[in-house]
């Protein structure tokens, strides 16, 4: 029998970084990490396949912890992190624009709906119960770009408008605006997946 | 009656003060009732919506790597140039400093796509380790031969157990695209998992060659692991782990058939 397989004994390097740096990255992780769920989220609503998603939460995080010294402890991260996101995710598609492969960010491009418009949602909890949570989303992800974001943040991660605000560089006004104007457009090709589907009369 | 706007009702919706006229007017009591439906319902399709735990383990990697340039003094090397920049002295230092750095940064990046090999083979070794996920745990080589062969349509090269080592089990795995094998290695000092491709080593990054005994054989680092390859036959066989270049060469060494050495 032998007596050992390997002449050279060398222990497993747990960590090759000095302490100070993994003190950051372990501070970073334990605030900025804990966060990944709704970057995850935020990512999933704004591009339009998964892979694109993880890579848009991958470079968010990247960047976040090459400006975590910057970051104001104790301010609300959720609401920095996604302002990163936002960031990286209107980059990406400036470059798109750039070399040609997707339209311009849309903001009044969709007609806009007329308002007190009456529809067949005579019971809409009812209704939206019908739809799977991947046709909710899909419809979300139909909606034009700021738009999506400024409703998603608002009904999913519950921020407030003036949060909101921040995260887009807009005035609080847009936000309503934005949101409003979402959610209108939302409900419409909601409606119109339920016709198709057969679940909804004729809208008005 | 005037009707409440969309934006007023929004602000009703984000907890501004309710209008009275809500609660006299049916049409704008709807309105709000729809908007709060599809929101609840919204907020309710990506409750399910969670990141894989690979995403997890990947950002914490790339953390790892990202950490390396201020390490090694890339990040505030810089700083440093631009506040003494009218410095002589200082910018003398920093010519100094760029003719050694950036070989050297030329010489440690690594092309994106050998980066991503690198980093693929890394994840295989961490899902080795992860308790959750499925492997033929099974000790006789023979039985991961039989494994290999039956999912693979070979049998890799593995080390005998008798050799102080003792083999964990095996799995196949994607990598590039293509189904791939891999085994755990466990040793006194370490476990290691050895990732079969048809990749030669010059594709997967593994930049410095160096002879030991009659193989040529290939190494590299990437996040907290280090890695070996060995080109045999038509396979290389890489070896990843956290422990040193010649520990994980001569874990590949042992794997040479000895009609070879």
């Amino acid at each position: 029998m032998p007596v050992a397989f390997l002449p050279v004994f060398d222990f497993p390097r747990v960590c090759r970084y000095p302490i100070s740096v993994m003190a950051d990255r372990s501070k970073f992780e334990s605030i900025a990490l804990a966060h990944l769920d709704a970057v995850y989220r935020a990512a999933v609503a704004l591009c339009s396949n998964h892979q694109d998603a993880q890579d848009l939460v991958q470079v968010t995080f990247l960047k976040a912890f090459e400006r975590f010294e910057s970051f104001d402890r104790g301010s609300n991260c959720k609401a920095w992190l996604l302002t990163i996101l936002r960031n990286k995710w209107v980059d990406q598609i400036r470059h798109k624009r750039v070399i040609g492969k997707v339209l311009p960010i849309e903001e009044e491009m969709v007609a806009e709906p007329q308002q007190n418009e009456e529809t067949a949602w005579s019971n809409s909890r009812d209704l939206l119960e019908n739809f799977s949570d991947e046709q909710v989303i899909k419809a979300l992800q139909e909606l034009p770009d700021e738009q999506r974001l400024s409703l998603f943040l608002i009904d999913v991660e519950q921020l407030s408008q003036m949060d909101v605000a921040e995260i887009m560089s807009v005035p609080v006004g847009t936000v309503k605006s934005r949101t409003s104007r979402a959610r209108a457009i939302l409900k419409k090709k909601l409606l119109s997946h339920a016709k198709e589907m057969g679940f909804a009369g004729d809208e008005k | 009656m005037n009707h409440l706007s969309d934006e007023q009702l929004e602000e009703v919706m984000g907890g501004g003060i309710r209008p009275e006229h809500l609660e006299h007017c049916d049409q704008c009591k709807k309105r709000l009732a729809e908007k709060e439906a599809l929101a609840s319902r919204l907020c309710s399709a990506f409750v399910s919506i969670k990141p894989e735990e690979e995403l997890v383990e990947q950002i914490r990697r790339q953390l790892n790597v990202d950490s390396m340039p201020s390490e090694h003094g890339g990040r505030r090397c810089l700083l440093s140039i631009r506040s003494h920049w009218r410095s002589w002295a200082t910018m003398a230092s920093a010519a100094a400093v760029l003719i050694i750095a950036v070989p050297l940064i030329i010489h440690l990046s690594k092309p994106s796509s050998a980066a991503a090999a690198q980093a693929a083979l890394v994840r295989i070794h961490e899902h080795n380790l992860s308790p959750n996920h499925e492997f033929y745990s099974e000790s006789s080589p023979e039985k991961l031969a039989d494994y290999f062969k039956n999912k693979l349509g070979f049998s890799p090269s593995m080390p005998r157990p008798e050799q102080g080592l003792s083999l964990r089990g095996c799995c196949v795995r994607h990598f590039r695209g293509q189904i791939v094998g891999s085994y755990v290695v466990e040793t006194a000092i370490g476990i290691m998992s050895i990732v079969v491709v048809t990749d030669r080593p010059e594709s997967l990054g593994m930049g410095q060659k160096f002879q030991h005994g009659e193989h040529l054989f290939w190494k590299s680092s990437f996040a907290k692991c280090e890695m070996v390859t060995v080109r045999l036959g038509e396979y290389s066989y890489c070896a990843v782990g956290e422990v040193s270049h010649s520990y994980l060469t001569d874990l590949l060494a042992r794997l040479v058939p000895d009609s070879q050495k």
